[in-house]
């Protein structure tokens, strides 16, 4: 689930800085710059691991904070395709499930990967809510919202960062409001196999 | 920004949930003093929930050495440390081909994972 990697950035520490001692305004810096961040290909940033190294220390000319070349490793959150991971039910619509980790809530549940054969019910507590039940050996097993549900991997996306919706704005107004906010990175889960799915089926 | 090298290292859930240990996460009940972001409080609440809330160095380089003889992948022993499997249906999903590569040894294994690893609190 978590990897590190090593990263290097040239950093232009602002003088409000200075009185800090070099190492602390440097890691304070690369926070706000990555963390809880999507970097393509290598996933969400979770956490600034170490400093390898800092270099430079130069002021450009007409500038009055220093820049320093850091290399330094940061905690990556990028599930590999096959690892089994542990999460709970966000909601669950006619498209599918939509699974949340506290900290990491785009992971999809596409019909097509769901345990099958099932059948879905409309669920008359959220609106828009569908249930979905899996039959087997003539029990019905429904996945609702109590216990942890297993999902594997089965793809990483990163999708590219939109246009602006920007110039039909003033047609679209009402539909904008219901686009789902943009999502860097998106996990597509499969609970279709022995062992997947709510811990209540099995144990 | 540059990438030096985009893999250095697969991380267990227990590793992650040490390093956020080492900086005072789990100590401080105001979650401001320590120097640990909101969203890495985050992943802490989700770490503590998960088997490896319960591990610690010892156990886990035990389990890998005695992990050895069963000739496993990297990535199945991290699974394997991740979730405690405590039964041979939960270990089929981790391992592939399981039935080819481990056959009869497979209780043994499931007997090896329920005895080296501690389970979850809550499921006790």
């Amino acid at each position: 689930m978590f990897f590190l990697s090593e990263l290097e950035q040239t950093l232009r520490l602002p003088p409000y800085l200075l009185n800090q001692p070099l190492n602390e305004a440097i890691k304070g810096e690369l926070d706000s710059l990555f963390l809880d961040k999507v970097i393509e290909k290598l996933g969400l940033c979770i956490s600034v691991y170490d400093i390898r190294s800092i270099d430079g220390g130069l002021i450009f000319p007409g500038d009055g904070a220093s820049t320093y070349t850091v290399r330094f490793r940061l905690v990556m959150f990028r599930p590999f395709v096959g690892e089994v991971i542990s999460a709970r039910l966000k909601e669950s619509t006619k498209d599918g499930l939509r699974l949340s980790l506290g900290f990491f809530d785009d992971i999809y549940v596409p019909v097509p990967l769901l345990a099958s054969p099932n059948h879905s019910e409309p669920d008359p507590g959220h609106k828009d809510g569908v249930r979905w039940v899996w039959e087997y050996e003539g029990e019905n097993y429904p996945i609702d919202g109590t216990d942890e549900i297993r999902f594997r991997v089965h793809n990483v996306d990163y999708p590219p960062i939109p246009l602006e919706h920007g110039k039909d704005s003033d047609q679209k107004d009402s539909e904008q409001k219901d686009l789902k906010p943009f999502a860097p990175m998106v996990v597509t889960g499969s609970i279709d196999a022995d062992g997947l799915g709510p811990i209540s089926w099995w144990v | 920004m540059k990438i030096v090298e985009a893999n250095a290292g697969a991380l267990t859930n227990f590793e992650v949930l040490d390093l956020l240990r080492s900086r005072g996460a789990g100590k401080d009940p105001t979650r401001v003093i320590a120097s640990v972001s909101p969203s890495e409080f985050k992943v802490f609440d989700y770490l503590e929930q998960t088997p490896a809330c319960n591990q610690t160095g010892e156990i886990v380089h035990k389990f890998v050495d005695e992990c050895k003889k069963y000739d496993l992948a990297k990535a199945e022993i991290l699974n394997v440390l991740n979730m405690r499997p405590s039964s041979a249906v939960e270990v089929y999903t981790i391992i592939e081909e399981c039935d080819s590569r481990m056959d009869e040894k497979i209780d043994e294994y499931v007997e090896t994972i329920v005895r080296s690893l501690p389970p979850h609190p809550s499921h006790m």
